[in-house]
């Protein structure tokens, strides 16, 4: 479960600067937690993240991966702050010791409004974007390329190193090694397996950093790029306009407390 | 971005980089704490949120910047292999039913080795990726890694790992830092709900009378120091089984003698 989650439809999300979308992620969440109603919360994923997720035909997704996460959380969120947020004062309603004060729901409300917007718009953007097509794009913006390396190729290395976990574990298993029922004493069983995990894998590091170097990794000139990102000037406009648009957000409410 | 500039203006941009990032998340949180009575009255509709968001965000991709700048290519190289093992061993405890998270294992012990700009590096790109792959939820908390990172690299700095029992102590100390600093997190953006069990607790403390922010604090308190002592110490076991002439590669635990008080070794030489 820990390749990326992106579902290629080549749809006109998908071949959106992956940049553009990182603003928009970051604009929304600005906004969302700068202005702090749930309503708020509600326009953007009702009126941005539910079309944009129509448009790029990954709603089943989105709304599955979403669900997963939110769904413990939102529950938490509405038992916990419900009976028992600190400031309630208002019994909604009452059975024995239980009671649920409207400001505890209201509390729920705001800050679970928030949540389902940060999970969705992360996800959608994860859903529509290549991260290797992420790396690049953030590359050419100015972001060191060290960055993309240790990203793209821990994204790579990962179901890698699970088979080799899966490995080093049968052949402890071969030899004697049992897996106790008792979940503290199961600790004990992380050492042998950790151990020959750990070693192996900076073994190999060794020689692919020489690799790297004599590559010219560590080189400070700026580089030009194998695959070029799409881009236009309605995108280069929107990422000027849609941060102003979150900075209004900040500074408005801001300014009308003060007057 | 201005890469052909001369070494010591880059060195010194880079500490800039970080120092900047630190006095970002220092001011967040202590801005956080002292606003904090006032502000929790009106039922979540105050700013507390984005600040915590903004200030530890900003803070940790500036110091992640900074720190990235002055590792050479061979840790670089090893990054990778430390988010794995964060990420494996995490979803590895969570198979196994081990009522601890132990998704730090590969920061402290790169930190341990070469040195905690290399930790800090670790930490918050393992939260990024987590972030790309899995679940967004641990992002905001990438500015805890640093604070994991740093400990754990004075920890070694300071000869911790020299001694058997020593470890479990600087783990002790990490987690309650951790902890500290995770509340805010936890509290403004989500309510004290990052997960079932911990948010049952945060409930029970709301329950007996504590504010939303001192709640998640102490539910921080119960869990991560036991978390990051059993962290610690599997890295002080790991790095007693590794063979030293495997240790003897990182430049950072050779001239701290992170591991052995025994005299320096010469460096291995590279007709080797």
């Amino acid at each position: 479960m820990t390749q990326a989650q992106f579902v290629g439809t080549g749809s006109p999300v998908h071949r959106l600067n992956p940049v553009t979308k990182l603003v928009a992620l970051l604009s929304i969440l600005v906004i969302v937690f700068a202005l702090p109603q749930w309503w708020v919360s509600a326009i953007v994923v009702v009126g941005v993240l539910l079309p944009a997720a129509v448009i790029a035909r990954c709603g089943g997704p989105l709304i599955a991966v979403g669900g997963r996460i939110l769904l413990p959380i939102v529950v938490v969120l509405v038992l916990v702050q419900g009976l028992t947020f600190p400031g309630g004062r208002t019994m909604v309603w009452q059975w024995g010791v239980l009671s649920v004060t409207s400001e505890g729901l209201l509390f729920a409300l705001n800050v679970g409004a928030r949540i389902v917007c940060l999970v969705l718009a992360s996800v959608l953007l994860v859903l529509t974007t290549h991260p290797g097509d992420l790396m690049s794009a953030l590359t050419e913006a100015g972001m060191s390329p060290k960055f993309s390396y240790i990203i793209s190729s821990t994204l790579q290395l990962i179901p890698a190193f699970r088979s080799r976990a899966d490995a080093i574990l049968l052949a402890q298993q071969a030899r004697g090694l049992a897996v106790p029922r008792n979940p503290l004493r199961r600790i004990g069983v992380m050492m042998p397996l950790l151990g020959p995990l750990v070693l192996g894998m900076f073994t190999d590091v060794e020689e692919r950093g020489t690799a790297m170097e004599a590559r010219g990794f560590g080189s400070t000139a700026r580089r030009t790029a194998l695959e070029a990102i799409p881009d236009s000037t309605a995108q280069r406009v929107a990422r000027w306009v849609m941060p102003l648009v979150a900075v209004a957000a900040v500074v408005v409410p801001l300014v009308w407390e003060v007057l | 971005m201005s890469d052909q500039a001369p070494l010591d203006t880059r060195r010194s941009r880079t500490r800039l980089l970080v120092a900047a990032g630190a006095v970002i998340v220092v001011a967040t949180y202590a801005y956080l704490v002292v606003a904090q009575p006032a502000g929790m009255a009106d039922s979540g509709t105050t700013r507390a949120g984005l600040i915590a968001m903004a200030g530890y965000v900003i803070g940790a991709v500036l110091i992640a910047a900074g720190s990235i700048h002055q590792l050479p290519t061979t840790t670089i190289a090893m990054i990778p292999v430390a988010i794995a093992v964060n990420i494996v061993v995490g979803q590895l405890v969570a198979v196994l039913g081990l009522p601890v998270y132990l998704d730090s294992i590969g920061t402290v012990l790169v930190s341990v080795l070469a040195g905690p700009a290399a930790g800090v590096v670790t930490g918050i790109l393992a939260n990024v990726i987590w972030g790309l792959t899995l679940n967004p939820i641990p992002l905001p908390f990438a500015v805890v890694q640093v604070v994991i990172a740093v400990l754990a690299g004075t920890a070694a700095r300071i000869g911790v790992f020299r001694r058997v029992y020593l470890p479990p102590v600087a783990g002790l100390v990490t987690g309650v830092a951790a902890a500290v600093v995770s509340a805010p997190i936890s509290a403004f953006v989500f309510g004290g709900a990052t997960g079932g069990g911990t948010g049952a607790i945060v409930g029970a403390f709301q329950a007996m009378g504590q504010s939303l922010l001192a709640s998640t604090t102490l539910q921080g308190l119960l869990s991560d120091p036991l978390d990051k002592l059993i962290t610690f110490t599997v890295v002080g076991i790991l790095l007693a089984a590794l063979p030293s002439r495997f240790l003897q590669r990182f430049p950072f635990a050779r001239e701290h003698r992170v591991v052995t008080t025994a005299p320096l070794a010469p460096p291995p030489s590279p007709s080797e």
